[in-house]
């Protein structure tokens, strides 16, 4: 073996061993060194599997997964720590960063923009309480599934025409599903619980085998945030997962080529409508997962909040996200953790007075102001700008 | 037996009528802008919405109506050119999401900043006819001179506007620079000042119809006044053809008729379901729209 090779098996397994005798020393009870020592080592293992050389090229799948399992280590530790209005805020992120991802693969993938992806939300959100309110008994999981395919149905009955349209009838078209998606839950009001909408029948708490680490010594109300924000980042990791094979799959790749060129698409056997077809239903189930997730964590489901409004913010999140790209639907979802709390903040610092117009207002200038200026600006949004920069200085540093 | 001019088919067809108009309006201008620059205008709505808002402020220096028409047409021609030199310029020969992305943007920036530089309560806005409803033998009749006003102003503006492209030089420049721009570049026709122009026209029309929908009763000029006539306005494009003019305002007209008669007979919120219905299966048919004549574009 040539000197200054890494060799991270080994070298991980001795940080393992270290970590472990660390974490059992240092903390106080059992359950949490165990946690913590747990922690430790997936993070050091998924670390040891990443930095092996040239394993991206030769286990894709494999190296996508250490990734995910690494970041969902990290996240559902720290979430342990933080107080409940983070973790809130941190779930919603969750939720929402899965339906930026789908956005995201539509567009990225296909070249089609939705401007409808609120209401597919709404539509998995309404189902998943639906659902929940008539049969009490399925287990999350399934519901969720249910709500998923009846977003990716709705997605297919609206993609079908979407099949033999180019530009922006598509999104002229899912704009329309947008603005009629409320008067769609008014008709059905006797379903949908008219204007005040619906409440889950239980709070989703968490199972009793997993009682040690969310009920022991904390009070419910964290518990259940915090076993709520931790379902949610675990459901929006697998999802990330999934996404990230199949824009690595042959058919994102023939996604790709459809956006760059649908001639040429055509030419080397892409069938256009089908393609076009699967990213639109793919997009809507992602879209109606998160929506789901959200009635999860906020126990209720009311018609304003999957308005034309909503479809406006998805938007904007991932174009300054960076659509087109994974890593783009991340930062979109942090973005949306934290954007009530960083616009309240700009009121206080600029002393605007909070019921003011200008105040209530600040959201639909900042995004929309956002929204122009990336487009211009930047395209790719925060994600691609980070990747030139990074390129840039890979470019300029010798080796 | 009703008499047959208070009867209640009529009275939908003219109340449908009323609303047809504006949507025909909407939809012609979103194909002027359509067909010259190839952007499907998602401001098309706010930015006569801003423009009415400019022009209507000249009420407190108690103008009367016309001036404050007036001015709200000088209004809208300077917003549209301005966004067309400022904004959209930049957004050709890009992707075609990026004019879309950015026309959503500038729509929400509009929207926020007219609620808060004049808030999000309607105003109600002068008329200079009356909006009670004429009677006849006792009976309402759809319409009332201000209705009547209304589609008389939305059929003169349509002839203006067709008169314009039709017999004028300068309609015809404007048809050459968007079917053949390179061409017509050649030939000495000033490419970019006929787009910009094309932008004040479409503005200009678009701020008309906003006029004229807000001097209703019931909505008032409120910052999202025109979200659900654009919504409707597109669909009439979209069901005409983006490239037809005449299958736009056809569609326009003919959608609120539809809409009038499924408000009466079935209720207010299937409106926009069955108009969304009609959209998804009329693109399904015919995906280059009804009026259009086939081009030939694979793919």
């Amino acid at each position: 073996m040539k000197l200054g090779t890494v060799r991270p098996i080994p070298i991980a397994v001795g940080l393992a061993f270290v970590a472990t005798v660390i974490a059992l020393v240092s903390t106080s009870t059992s359950r949490e060194g165990v946690a913590l020592c747990v922690a430790l080592d997936v993070a050091i293992a998924c670390g040891a599997v990443l930095s092996l050389p040239r394993f991206k090229s030769s286990h894709p799948v494999v190296f996508r997964a250490a990734l995910t399992l690494l970041g969902l280590d990290v996240a559902l530790f720290v979430t342990y720590y933080f107080p409940s209005s983070t973790n809130f805020n941190l779930s919603t992120g969750a939720a929402m960063s899965i339906v930026l991802l789908g956005l995201s693969f539509l567009t990225g993938a296909s070249g089609q923009i939705s401007l409808g992806n609120g209401a597919f939300m709404g539509v998995g959100a309404f189902v998943m309480a639906i659902w929940a309110n008539h049969h009490t008994t399925t287990p999350i999981v399934i519901t969720l599934l249910i709500a998923v395919a009846c977003g990716a149905l709705v997605g297919l009955l609206l993609g079908l025409p979407a099949t033999r349209l180019r530009g922006p009838y598509l999104a002229g078209m899912t704009l329309a599903f947008a603005v009629a998606f409320t008067f769609i839950l008014a008709t059905f009001s006797s379903w949908t619980g008219g204007d005040s909408g619906l409440q889950l029948p239980t709070a989703v708490t968490a199972p009793r085998w997993l009682d040690g680490f969310f009920a022991a010594g904390t009070p419910p109300l964290k518990t259940t945030t915090l076993y709520l924000t931790d379902f949610t980042i675990l459901v929006a990791g697998v999802a990330f997962f999934f996404m990230a094979n199949l824009f690595a799959s042959r058919t994102g790749r023939s996604m790709r080529l459809i956006r760059d060129n649908d001639v040429a698409a055509e030419l080397v056997g892409v069938s256009l409508p089908r393609t076009r077809v699967v990213a639109f239903i793919v997009s809507s189930a992602y879209a109606a997962l998160g929506g789901a997730l959200l009635t999860l964590i906020d126990n209720s489901v009311s018609p304003p909040t999957y308005s034309f409004a909503l479809s406006v913010t998805i938007l904007s999140l991932i174009v300054i996200g960076g659509i087109g790209t994974i890593s783009g639907a991340l930062i979109g979802g942090v973005i949306y953790a934290f954007s009530t709390n960083v616009i309240s903040w700009i009121t206080t610092q600029t002393g605007l007075n909070p019921q003011g117009n200008l105040a209530s207002q600040l959201n639909g200038i900042i995004f929309g102001g956002l929204l122009i200026v990336t487009m211009i600006f930047a395209p790719f949004g925060i994600s691609g700008a980070v990747r030139h920069l990074w390129h840039r200085l890979r470019a300029r540093s010798p080796g | 037996m009703d008499p047959f001019l208070t009867s209640r088919i009529v009275t939908d067809v003219l109340g449908g009528l009323t609303n047809g108009v504006t949507y025909g309006l909407v939809a012609l201008s979103l194909v002027l802008i359509w067909r010259s620059t190839g952007i499907l205008n998602f401001a098309q709505g706010a930015m006569p919405m801003f423009a009415t808002y400019v022009g209507f402020a000249l009420l407190s220096y108690h103008f009367g109506y016309w001036p404050c028409v007036v001015a709200c047409v000088i209004a809208a021609v300077l917003i549209g050119g301005l966004t067309e030199r400022l904004l959209v310029r930049r957004l050709y020969g890009k992707p075609e999401i990026n004019p879309i992305v950015v026309m959503v943007g500038f729509l929400i920036v509009l929207e926020a900043v007219a609620a808060a530089i004049w808030s999000s309560t309607p105003r109600s806005l002068p008329s200079p006819f009356s909006l009670i409803h004429w009677q006849l033998a006792g009976r309402p009749f759809a319409l009332s001179p201000f209705t009547v006003y209304e589609i008389a102003t939305a059929l003169v503006v349509m002839l203006a506007v067709a008169m314009l492209f039709r017999f004028t030089n300068l309609g015809l420049q404007l048809r050459a620079s968007a079917l053949a721009p390179e061409v017509s570049r050649l030939l000495g026709v000033r490419v970019g000042r006929l787009l910009t122009l094309g932008w004040m026209l479409s503005t200009a029309v678009g701020v008309i119809t906003t006029i004229l929908v807000s001097a209703n009763f019931f909505s008032g000029l409120t910052p999202t006044v025109m979200d659900g006539i654009f919504a409707y306005g597109f669909i009439a494009a979209a069901i005409g053809g983006l490239e037809s003019p005449v299958g736009a305002v056809v569609a326009g007209v003919l959608l609120g008729v539809v809409n009038q008669f499924v408000t009466d007979f079935v209720n207010q919120n299937a409106v926009i379901i069955i108009a969304l219905a009609i959209l998804v299966v009329s693109l399904m048919v015919r995906p280059s729209g009804v009026f259009t004549k086939s081009t030939q574009r694979r793919v």
